[in-house]
């Protein structure tokens, strides 16, 4: 599954050059997907005695889908923030490709509504290129177009944001994030605030990043999504990483920590066909 | 009532009227610039600069606009500084809508949530351009009902003007009040005249009230 991935043409349009040039349209570049790792990180909050991410080494390689599974509490969200540069940290170290990582390498979306409710769809995809890429109105347009239609928004170009469900509101904000051409993509548990029949159409557009090689950490509570779409799972518990698995098909199948296998089955007991499932391959 | 009055002295409130339509406008203007780096100021938690501010808010609210006035119109010029009549009546009204408008906007600012701040940083905007493109026409939206309370309050204000002789609506009436003894009618004058000037704002207000509300939809 892995390998037809990396083997898949990269759609993705990304300007390598975009932070130093105004270049043209893009879309022929090639996707530099980025590989992440994380060494040692440990993020503590002033005035507590627990840190919230307590060492964490981590290793995303380019082109690859990691899944960070954990109870509420375990520092899931807070890893990703602390990747995207939003959280400070107190120790080791965040590369790209064994360098420091620069922020405007990464994207991200978040779990509440986030676009800009001043800016219609279109407005707010091309404000960042055009305010941070200096690119003209006409090339973000253009760019942002084809990003619409490929999440099938296109129509909705004038809508306000008001106007839109929240699962359109997710796709637009993915596209928003991809215009700038990230390295690597994160993603907040960007279905929690949906309703149910809205969680399928962003998921859907999220396997399809990841079938493109596009790099992605992922924060969810969708098992069912995030056995499909992850090449690596990773457990937190505590601000510990509990359990790694670069098989993300064998986590699922056979955990190798009680830790997990307790995680799983908490969501087996919410959903009776997981549960099923679990039984049968335990 | 006294209608010739009437006739003979409506031109008088009309051209009054634009005195203190002229006088407002910059003033209105020019306080609600000051009222959004005040405001931009407080809620990005800028300091030395947020102490400045905050002392400059109590001093103009906690001070009637007929002192703040006199000390721009007869204080100043002892320091050096001499400004004409009305470029005192609209600095006047500056300091004072100042302070008011920083108050409104503050609410707007803070109640932008952080997801937007930490979207717009995400997409490598600088914060000046998180300010002037995300903060700022957000903070709008929420404040202008308070901004559009502000605006009717800093015209009706400016009947203060009168007292460093500016020939605004309270001038003229104050004048001929004392000429003709035709007190009611040329009070009646009056407030029509401030009727006519503020009506159209409040019905404007309430369209954009309206257009704009987008950060709380």
């Amino acid at each position: 599954m892995t390998d037809q991935r990396q083997e898949a043409v990269p759609v993705v349009p990304v300007d390598v050059d975009a932070h130093n040039s105004n270049s043209a349209a893009s879309d022929t570049r090639i996707n530099q997907a980025g590989g992440l790792q994380i060494q040692g990180l440990v993020k503590q909050y002033p005035h507590s005695d627990h840190p919230v991410l307590n060492g964490i080494s981590l290793d995303v390689p380019a082109g690859k889908v990691m899944v960070i599974l954990g109870p509420s509490g375990s520092g899931k969200s807070t890893l990703l923030r602390t990747v995207a540069g939003l959280e400070s940290m107190q120790g080791g170290q965040i590369l790209m490709d064994g360098k420091p990582l620069d922020r405007h390498d990464v994207g991200m979306v978040f779990q509440s509504y986030d676009l800009f409710p001043n800016k219609t769809v279109l407005g707010n995809i091309i404000m960042a290129p055009m305010l941070v890429h200096k690119r003209s109105k006409e090339d973000a347009t253009a760019e942002a177009m084809r990003l619409l239609e490929r999440v099938g928004l296109a129509d909705r170009k004038d809508a306000w944001p008001h106007e839109l469900s929240g699962g359109q509101r997710q796709r637009v904000a993915i596209c928003r994030a991809l215009i700038m051409h990230p390295r690597i993509m994160l993603f907040d548990e960007v279905t929690a605030a949906l309703d149910p029949e809205m969680v399928r159409e962003v998921l859907d557009v999220i396997v399809e990043l990841a079938d493109q090689g596009l790099t992605m950490m992922i924060v969810t509570h969708e098992m069912a999504f995030a056995r499909a779409v992850a090449d690596r799972i990773v457990l937190l518990d505590g601000g510990k990483l509990v359990e790694q698995s670069d098989d993300a098909e064998a986590f699922f199948t056979h955990p190798q920590t009680e830790r997990a296998r307790q995680f799983l089955h908490t969501f087996a007991f919410e959903r009776g066909h997981h549960a099923q499932n679990l039984d049968d391959q335990a | 009532m006294n209608w010739s009055f009437i006739a003979q002295y409506a031109p008088f409130f009309a051209n009054a009227a634009l005195m203190t339509i002229y006088i407002s406008f910059f003033g209105v203007l020019l306080a609600l610039a000051v009222g959004l780096v005040c405001a931009a100021v407080e809620s990005a938690h800028v300091p030395v600069l947020r102490q400045i501010v905050r002392v400059y808010v109590e001093l103009s609210r906690n001070t009637p606009l007929l002192v703040q006035l006199y000390f721009i119109y007869f204080g100043l010029p002892k320091l050096g500084v001499v400004l004409s009549a009305q470029a005192c009546a609209i600095v006047g009204l500056a300091f004072l809508g100042g302070s008011y408008m920083a108050e409104a906007l503050r609410g707007g600012f803070d109640a932008v949530p952080r997801v937007q701040l930490e979207s717009a940083q995400m997409l490598g905007l600088t914060r000046i351009q998180t300010l002037s493109h995300v903060q700022i026409p957000q903070a709008l939206s929420t404040a202008i009902p308070g901004v559009v309370a502000n605006v009717i309050f800093l015209v009706k204000e400016s009947s203060v003007v009168s007292a460093i002789a500016l020939a605004d609506v309270m001038y003229v009436t104050r004048d001929l009040m004392g000429m003709t003894y035709d007190t009611y009618e040329a009070l009646t004058l009056l407030i029509i005249t401030y009727l006519v000037i503020l009506l159209p704002i409040s019905i404007i207000g309430t369209i954009l009230e309206r257009r704009f509300d987008y950060a709380r939809r």
